[in-house]
């Protein structure tokens, strides 16, 4: 167990190496690094004096050794649009679409996999033929898409939430939360429920398809013949299997929303990562745009970890042992 | 005599539900309006000679300067909605057909290739693929896009980036699962060559998994082609897409003038939702595990 | 069948009718089966795929699901009719008063709960107990099915037992609450021999010490007469013929009964035509095309020899843990030795009969000589050339030695017309032109027994002997001189599999081939074979030819081995 643990911690650190490579090199090979370090119109001499101090006349694979020891250190350089220190402006940004991912995954999770078992159990219901119609929507619209119809109905029409924008927020350990506040919450319900949407619609389906499958299975007829009933055969043995791959799925659409908050974000003007990284795109701001990819690749790799860490426990047919 | 071939059978399976059959013909429908599209659009939408200002956001049923009715309204600037809304399909089609024609071509190969090759060579492969698998494909297009610029070639790069490795991972799954079975070891302990057992054993039967993820790969790019566009970084305002269009028309949304995003939207859903179903279909039929 | 009104039967099945609602129509998988049995008795239930035995079993339990449904007639457990009971009264009888054991457990055994979780859920199911007592009986129960250290084992999961103890543990589980029948579907038939051997004696004993009544499902007659005291025999969803065991294994009356005993190898003499009587010749196979044997022998060289041959598998290491090996950090896993050093001579024109468990190393060492596998080590050599190239990716060199595989469907590519499939071989190696492939198909096709027309089909149009009768075909296509048969009537019902076995020996004679043939069936390589040769995890315990071997084995493990083997009873004169 304990080398299975290793070696993944060193394939994690091996992969993000080559991840911050591939980033710098990418950089390098698309423009000139000192674009990353300073804005397009400075001085010559600032210009030159950057060159020097921050060694771009040296070999590559010593520019890459100073970038890992500066990114190391916590230093991404500064941003060009906002000119603070990227990590700070990251960080500060962070919660933000924390809050709207976590909401919006668990509350697809927390109404989605009940509904996909159920539309797995009874197939041929009125109830599941409905939700699985509900799920094709949620799958096919596209985020932005449902996002404007939110705005349309709930904050144009019936007036009953704000448009956009965060709302008041609390702090807690030192992070400012909305969730905590009641003006915070009525701004986090929409974004969250957009982005839930599709998340929502991912985990209904693929619960109703592993619960298809397992019901068909001999192990159900075998309980089903040993006079178990139905609810236990749904908790003890469904539900057991059907968690193998639907924890996997979770885990990676965790990483993928929090990459897809960009587009709620716009919409609703979320004060979150995403937003700042649209922001920087279009204002070519470099230095965040290195910040934010090395982020993600990081959070990225660390719930494969974790999510290959569960797999571990979920599945005895992984560990080692023969009677 | 029934015709007993796989396509045929396949087709008897499929004619049975309504459902994907209906979709079916929303889909080909819709393929076929967008590649008529410039012989029955009743106005060119590029042609910006026909844009009247005075004609702009007019709503559905205004007859316009030009004398001729327009369903749907007319847009910001003045053009003609139905007549973008066809070429906006059009254009949204190409770039997830051309785009998943060409993922599908990259991934399979590098999918079959790695289950052949087989030891460190296909572990090299398929690792490379899982990392970029654990990328979100949102991501990449937009960093691709970003870092190449607007256009249709560059947007088709971007969403080819973001899609080939899913046919790859199913190429290669598929691949392995047949390489063991009998029939694969019986043509190659013939002896046949194995171009010959890849091309005509294994690739033939790898098919129906990857036509699933074909479909579904497809909506997906449309998707993504739309989410691009409304974020600005997708196609150039001059030849919109459905989702510029929807982006175009936002700013309008609040003031009351819906349907100049709301139409393109249902058009885009449309399209969506067909192809989705079709490939729900599909994956049902195909999936071993679900016959009784 | 119980004869008398002495005592109320224990179960009374009248007119039992279950349909199926396919694409194709309604199916009557069960059609107006009648029969009764009494407290304590067993009863088997034979019958080929097709027959209804199982659905009858499932219909009896209630456990029909849709597209199927019990159609009509009654059930009447201890005079309590079942038929149209409402679920919820169904659920508590089952696993209480009437349970059932499968065919293959490692698809019952949910996976993910140890053996423990599934017994107390079985238990609960019922009563309401507390976690410890749950774990005692659960060790309890464990015990009874003879499971070694049950303390241990009720907290293993299932892929960490063998087959045969898994389906110990489902038949405890079946046992859990003393039912008074016992459904057991196919329960022996994915087990080797000798854990088969030991399960029905067990059965037999814990039937009888517990009173419980007990039907049997078999497609094997001889499973049936070693355990059964009264038989029936299905056919297409009806009984054909119930009586008591000896009467009906000895004196059959339906003729269905006869033909399908008649099928049997162990009834037979050694390479006898089996089913006696009936059935048109078929079509002489094509003449050899000379081109065909290309390399000149070897002078002097054997004519097929495995030469102290081994294959190990063993799992790769990933980089990491390669590296960690490399260093001596880590232990590399024990290999498997599939194959240990055997050696083999197969002389011209003899059929060799390699027999033995799972785990025995027949099919590795079957494909090392088909040329699908390269031995680990040693050689294979056919007419004094080695059959595999050497170095990191050997190739086959020969066409000579070609194979046919257990599974027809599987060893058929399912979207490439069977015609295709025959002529692809031979079109590749020049033994047929491009123009006269078409007529080479029909012809090979009619030797084995086919309609010529078929050639334009696809393989799922076929049934299961007739797709094996495809797979001799493009194996013979080809032309070889050496025939490697991998278990090829093993998943094939008794009566096609005589006709499989009718047909391997008439085109053997006719086309002087040399065979090894690979059978977990004693007695089919009785049959069929002039030697024999006994494997036992990776090695060859014992060889000799067939009749010395079956009638005076020398090494343990053989003795054993045939001593396993349910027998027939003697047919009457």
């Amino acid at each position: 167990m304990l080398t299975h643990v290793i070696e993944r911690v060193l394939q994690a650190l091996a992969v993000m190496l080559v991840m911050s490579a591939l980033v710098f090199v990418g950089v390098y090979a698309i423009g000139n690094p000192i674009d990353v370090l300073i804005g397009p119109d400075v001085s010559q001499d600032i210009r030159l004096d950057t060159i020097a101090r921050y060694g771009l006349d040296k070999p590559l694979w010593e520019q890459y050794a100073t970038f890992l020891g500066r990114v190391l250190h916590g230093d991404f350089g500064r941003s060009f649009v906002f000119g603070m220190p990227v990590l700070d402006l990251i960080l500060s940004r962070l919660p933000a679409t924390l809050e709207l991912t976590l909401a919006a995954v668990f509350g697809a999770a927390l109404i989605g996999i009940p509904a996909g078992i159920y539309a797995g159990y009874r197939p041929d219901s009125l109830i599941s033929k409905a939700i699985m119609a509900l799920s094709i929507l949620g799958f096919s619209v596209p985020t932005f898409w449902i996002g404007l119809v939110l705005i349309m109905t709930f904050a144009v029409e019936l007036q009953w939430l704000p448009a956009g924008g965060r709302g008041e927020t609390a702090q807690l350990f030192g992070v400012e939360w909305s969730f905590l506040t009641l003006d915070g919450l009525s701004h986090l319900f929409l974004p969250a429920l957009n982005l839930a949407f599709f998340k929502l619609a991912l985990m209904t389906r693929l619960a109703r398809a592993g619960t298809r499958e397992v019901m068909l299975t001999d192990t159900v007829k075998f309980a089903r013949a040993a006079g178990i009933t139905e609810g236990v055969i749904l908790r003890r043995h469904v539900l057991r299997l059907i968690s193998i791959p639907l924890v996997t799925v979770f885990g990676l659409e965790f990483a993928s929303t929090l990459a897809f908050a960009v587009v709620t974000e716009t919409i609703f003007s979320w004060p979150g990562i995403g937003k700042l990284i649209i922001d920087s795109i279009q204002s070519l701001d470099r230095p965040v745009m290195v910040a934010y990819l090395m982020l993600v690749a990081f959070v990225f790799i660390m719930i494969n970890f974790l999510v290959d860490l569960t797999y571990f426990a979920l599945d005895p047919r992984l560990r080692k042992g023969r009677a | 005599m029934r015709r007993e071939t796989p396509i045929a059978r396949f087709w008897s399976e499929f004619r049975e539900s309504r459902v994907a059959v209906a979709a079916l013909v929303v889909v080909v429908l819709m393929i076929g309006v967008a590649l008529l599209a410039p012989l029955i659009a009743p106005q060119n939408p590029y042609d910006l000679a026909n844009l009247v200002l005075s004609d702009a956001r007019r709503p559905p049923g205004y007859v316009g300067s030009s004398g001729y009715t327009h369903w749907l309204g007319t847009d910001a600037q003045g053009r003609d909605l139905l007549s973008a809304i066809l070429y906006g399909l059009r254009i949204s089609l190409q770039m997830g057909l051309v785009a998943g024609a060409i993922a599908f071509a990259i991934g399979v190969t590098l999918g079959i290739a790695a289950a052949y090759l087989g030891g460190r060579r296909e572990a090299f492969i398929m690792r490379v693929i899982d990392l970029q698998l654990a990328f979100p494909a949102i991501l990449l297009a937009l960093v691709i896009s970003a870092l190449l610029g607007q256009g249709k070639a560059q947007l088709i790069a971007a969403l080819v980036a973001a899609q080939y490795a899913y046919f790859a991972r199913t190429a290669h799954g598929a691949a392995s699962a047949e390489r063991g079975k009998d029939y694969v070891e019986a043509a190659l302990s013939t002896p046949l060559p194995a171009r010959q057992v890849i091309w005509r054993h294994i690739l033939p039967n790898c098919l129906p998994p990857l036509i699933v993820v074909a479909t579904v790969q497809v909506a997906n790019a449309i998707a993504l082609e739309a989410t691009l566009s409304f974020l600005g970084v997708g196609l150039p305002v001059t030849e919109p897409s459905l989702g510029s269009l929807i982006a175009n028309g936002f700013q309008y949304m609040l003031s009351g003038r819906y349907w100049i995003s709301i139409y393109p939207g249902l058009a885009l859903i449309l399209l969506i939702v067909a192809i989705n179903l079709v490939g729900d279909q599909i994956r049902d039929q195909v999936n071993p595990r679900l016959k009784r | 069948m119980s004869t008398g009104a002495a005592a109320t039967p224990l179960l009374e099945v009248v007119d039992l009718t279950t349909q199926f609602f396919t694409r194709a129509g309604v199916v009557k998988a069960v059609d107006g089966v009648s029969f009764s049995l009494r407290r304590g008795e067993v009863m088997g239930l034979v019958g080929e795929s097709g027959s209804g035995k199982s659905v009858t079993g499932f219909s009896i339990i209630g456990l029909i699901d849709p597209p199927g449904r019990v159609a009509g007639g009654s059930v009447k457990l201890e005079g309590r009719e079942l038929v149209g009971l409402p679920a919820e009264e169904l659920r508590s009888l089952r696993g209480r008063v009437v349970s059932m054991v499968f065919q293959d457990p490692l698809m019952t055994l949910n996976p993910v709960l140890t053996i423990g979780e599934q017994i107390r859920l079985a238990i609960e199911a019922h009563e309401t107990v507390s976690a410890a007592e749950a774990r005692r009986r659960a060790i309890a129960g464990l015990a009874q099915v003879r499971i070694p250290r049950p303390e241990a084992t009720v907290d293993f999961y299932p892929h960490q037992l063998s087959g045969g103890m898994r389906q110990r543990v489902a038949i405890a589980i079946a046992l859990l609450h003393r039912p008074k029948l016992i459904i057991c579907d196919e329960p022996t038939t994915a087990l080797d021999v000798s854990i088969q051997a030991e399960i029905l004696a067990e059965m037999k004993e814990l039937v009888a010490e517990l009173g419980t009544a007990l039907i049997w499902i078999s497609h094997d007659l001889a499973t049936v007469a070693s355990i059964a005291q009264h038989v029936a025999v299905m056919r297409l969803g009806k009984i054909v013929e119930a009586g008591p065991t000896l009467d009906v294994l000895t004196r059959p009356q339906h003729a269905y009964t006869r033909a399908l005993l008649d099928a049997l190898p162990s009834r037979a003499k050694p390479g006898e035509l089996l089913l006696r009587g009936g059935g048109v010749p078929d079509a002489a196979p094509p003449a050899r095309n000379p081109a065909a044997t290309v390399a000149t022998p070897v002078l002097n060289a054997p004519y097929f020899v495995a030469d102290r041959v081994s294959k190990r598998f063993e799992t790769r290491p990933n980089a990491l843990r390669g590296l960690g090996q490399k260093l001596g950090l880590v232990q590399p896993p024990a290999a498997v030795m599939a194959v240990d050093e055997v050696s083999l001579v197969v002389p011209r024109g003899e059929a060799l009969g390699l027999v033995g468990e799972s785990g025995s190393g027949k099919s590795t060492l079957g494909r090392m000589a088909a040329g699908i596998y390269a031995p680990s080590s040693g050689t294979v050599r056919f007419e004094g050339r080695p059959v595999m190239s050497d170095g990191p990716e050997p190739k086959k060199l020969t066409t000579r030695v070609q194979t046919i595989f257990q599974d027809p469907f599987a060893s058929l590519n399912p979207r490439m017309r069977i015609g295709e499939g025959i002529a692809e071989g031979p079109l590749a190696h020049g033994l047929v032109s491009k123009t006269g492939a078409a007529t080479y198909v029909r012809d090979w096709l009619a030797a084995v027994g086919l309609d010529p027309a078929f050639a334009e089909r696809y393989p799922h149009q076929f049934s299961g002997g007739q797709r094996q009768r495809v797979a001799i075909a493009r194996a013979l296509a080809m032309q070889p001189d050496l025939v490697v048969c991998d278990e090829p009537v093993a998943s094939l019902d008794v009566s096609i599999q005589a006709q499989i076995i009718n047909l391997l020996m008439r085109l053997r004679a006719e086309l002087g081939l040399t065979l090894i043939f690979i059978s977990h069936d004693l007695s089919v390589v009785r049959h069929l074979c002039d030697r024999v040769a006994v494997m036992y995890r990776g090695r060859i315990v014992e060889e000799g030819p067939a009749g010395e071997v079956y009638d005076n084995p020398q090494h343990d493990y053989t003795r054993r081995l045939l001593a396993a083997v349910p027998v027939l009873p003697e047919a009457a004169a």
